[in-house]
C-alpha cells in the first residue's frame, strides 16, 4: 500500500467509516508494517481523546433568540403576502362574494377615518375625537372577531394582526384569541396568535388561557414557542401544564428535552 | 424518529413553511454549536453564530436547491458566519489572540506538574494552537453523519485531499500535545 493510500484510509479508519474491503487491506497491511501500525496506534489513542472533548450545552437564550427571528420573520412574510397582489385578488373576491357583515365593518372604519381627517382641526374635535376612537376601537374589535372566524388562513391572520392594533383589549378579543390558539387548524395562525397574546400578558385571564392550551398543542414549534414565552414570564403556573404534556408519547423528543429544561429553569 | 427529511424541510421552509426551519433548528443546534465551540471555545461567540446560521439560511432560502446533502449546505454557510464574523472583528480578535498567547504562556509557567497529565485540557489547547485550516478539517471529520464527499465539498476540494488533511492536522495535533506534554 502505498503512503498516500494509507494517509487517505487512515483517518476514514479511525472514524470508523472506513468500507468492510478497505478496511480489510488496511489491516492486513498493518499486521506486515510496523511502523505504520504504531503510527496508527498513536494517532487513534489522540483521535480517541479529540472524539471525547467536552462541549458544553447551548443556554437557553439561544433559542429564544433564535425562535424571535424566526417569528418576526414569519409575521413579516405573512404581512407581505397579503399587502401584495394577493390581497387584490382576495379584495376582487370580496367584491364577487360580498360578505355582508365584514363589508359593512370595512365601509365604517373608513367613514370614520375619513369624518376624522377632515374635521380633525375643528374646535369640537376633542370631545367628537374620543367617541371616535372608542367607536373605532369597537368597531375593530368587531372587524377581528368577524376576521377569526373567517376560513381563509390569510384573513384570520389578518384578523390577528387587527387585534394587535387594539390599544386596550375587552374580554370578547382575548378568548376569541385564545380560542384561535387552541383550535386554529393553521400553525402560522396559531403562532400569530401567541404573538398577540404575549402583548396582553399583565391580563390574568390571558395568562391563564395560554398556560391551559399548553396540553392541547401538538405543533413542535407551537410547544417550544410557548416554552419560550413562559421562560420569559418565569411562568410558575405553566409547570404543572408542561408536565402534562411531557407525558404524551408523541411528544418529539427534542420539545421533550427543550420543555424538561424550561420547567427546571423556571422552577 | 422523524416523517420529514432534513432536505424535505428545507424545502418546505423555502417555499415559505417557514415555521419548519424551528424542527430544523432543533435537530442541529447543537451539532452547530458543537462545531462553532470546538473552532473557538466561547459558548457565548458560539451561540450568536448559531444564530446567524439560521437566520441566514432563513434570508437566502430561495438559494437553495436540494440537490446535495443539507448537512453541507448548512456546514457550508456556517463557515462563511464564522469567516464574516471573524473578518467584521478582525481588529478585536487580533488584540484577543496577543491577550491569548500571554494568557496561554502564562498559564503554562503555573501549570503544576498534575495539571500537565490532564490529557483532555492539554488536547482542548492543543486544539486551539492548531492552525485554523486544520483544525477545522479535523472538528469537521468529527461529525460522522456526514460522509467525507460532504466534508470535500464544504473545504472546496478534492475527497482525497480532504482526508489527507485530516490525517495531517491529527498529527501535527499529537505533536503539539506532545510538546506540550515535554515542556
Amino acid at each position: 500500500m502505498k503512503k498516500e493510500t494509507f494517509e487517505i484510509r487512515l483517518i476514514e479508519y479511525l472514524r470508523g467509516t472506513l468500507p468492510a474491503n478497505e478496511r480489510k487491506e488496511l489491516e492486513s497491511f498493518l499486521e506486515k508494517d510496523v511502523a505504520a501500525r504504531k503510527q496508527l496506534e498513536e494517532l487513534a489513542k489522540v483521535w480517541e481523546d479529540f472524539e471525547q472533548l467536552e462541549v458544553p450545552e447551548p443556554s437557553p437564550e439561544m433559542d429564544q433568540g433564535f425562535f424571535q427571528a424566526l417569528d418576526a420573520e414569519i409575521i413579516r412574510s405573512n404581512k407581505k403576502r397579503t399587502s401584495g397582489s394577493q390581497w387584490v385578488n382576495e379584495l376582487l373576491g370580496r367584491i364577487f362574494k360580498p360578505q355582508l357583515v365584514y363589508g359593512v365593518l370595512i365601509l365604517g372604519l373608513g367613514i370614520l377615518g375619513g369624518y376624522l381627517l377632515n374635521f380633525g382641526g375643528s374646535e369640537a374635535a376633542t370631545p367628537a375625537q374620543t367617541v371616535d376612537t372608542s367607536d373605532t376601537q369597537e368597531l375593530r374589535e368587531k372587524l377581528v372577531l368577524t376576521l377569526l372566524e373567517q376560513s381563509s388562513a390569510n384573513q384570520r391572520l389578518q384578523g390577528v394582526s387587527e387585534a394587535n392594533k387594539i390599544v386596550k383589549v375587552d374580554e370578547r378579543v382575548i378568548n376569541a384569541l385564545l380560542k384561535t390558539l387552541n383550535n386554529d387548524p393553521n400553525v402560522n395562525v396559531r403562532l400569530a396568535a401567541i404573538e398577540s397574546l404575549s402583548n396582553y400578558v399583565n391580563y390574568p385571564l390571558v395568562r391563564q388561557g395560554i398556560i391551559q392550551s399548553i396540553p392541547n398543542q401538538e405543533s413542535p414549534i407551537i410547544q417550544v414557542t410557548l416554552a419560550n414565552l413562559m421562560l420569559a414570564l418565569e411562568e410558575k403556573g405553566s409547570i404543572e401544564s408542561f408536565k402534562k404534556l411531557l407525558e404524551k408519547e408523541e411528544l418529539d423528543t427534542t420539545v421533550k428535552k427543550k420543555i424538561e429544561s424550561t420547567i427546571a429553569s423556571i422552577i | 424518529m422523524y416523517p420529514l427529511t432534513d432536505d424535505a424541510l428545507m424545502l418546505k421552509v423555502k417555499s415559505g413553511d417557514l415555521d419548519k426551519l424551528g424542527l430544523l433548528y432543533e435537530r442541529h443546534k447543537k451539532r452547530l454549536f458543537g462545531f462553532f465551540y470546538n473552532m473557538n471555545h466561547d459558548v457565548s461567540i458560539s451561540e450568536d453564530l448559531v444564530q446567524n446560521v439560521f437566520v441566514r439560511m432563513l434570508k437566502y432560502r430561495h438559494t437553495y436547491k436540494g440537490e446535495g446533502s443539507f448537512l453541507a449546505w448548512m456546514f457550508s454557510t456556517a463557515r462563511n458566519v464564522r469567516y464574516d464574523h471573524y473578518k467584521k472583528n478582525k481588529e478585536l480578535y487580533q488584540a484577543d489572540l496577543s491577550l491569548l498567547d500571554y494568557k496561554m504562556g502564562d498559564h503554562e509557567n503555573a501549570l503544576s506538574h498534575l495539571e500537565k497529565k490532564d490529557d483532555m485540557s492539554l488536547l482542548q489547547q492543543g486544539l486551539m494552537r492548531l492552525d485554523e485550516e486544520r483544525r477545522e478539517v479535523l472538528v469537521l471529520s468529527k461529525l460522522k453523519e456526514m460522509k467525507f464527499s460532504e466534508i470535500a465539498k464544504i473545504l472546496g476540494c478534492s475527497e482525497g485531499a480532504a482526508k489527507v488533511k485530516a490525517h495531517r492536522a491529527l498529527k501535527e495535533l499529537r505533536q503539539i500535545v506532545q510538546k506540550m506534554e515535554i515542556g
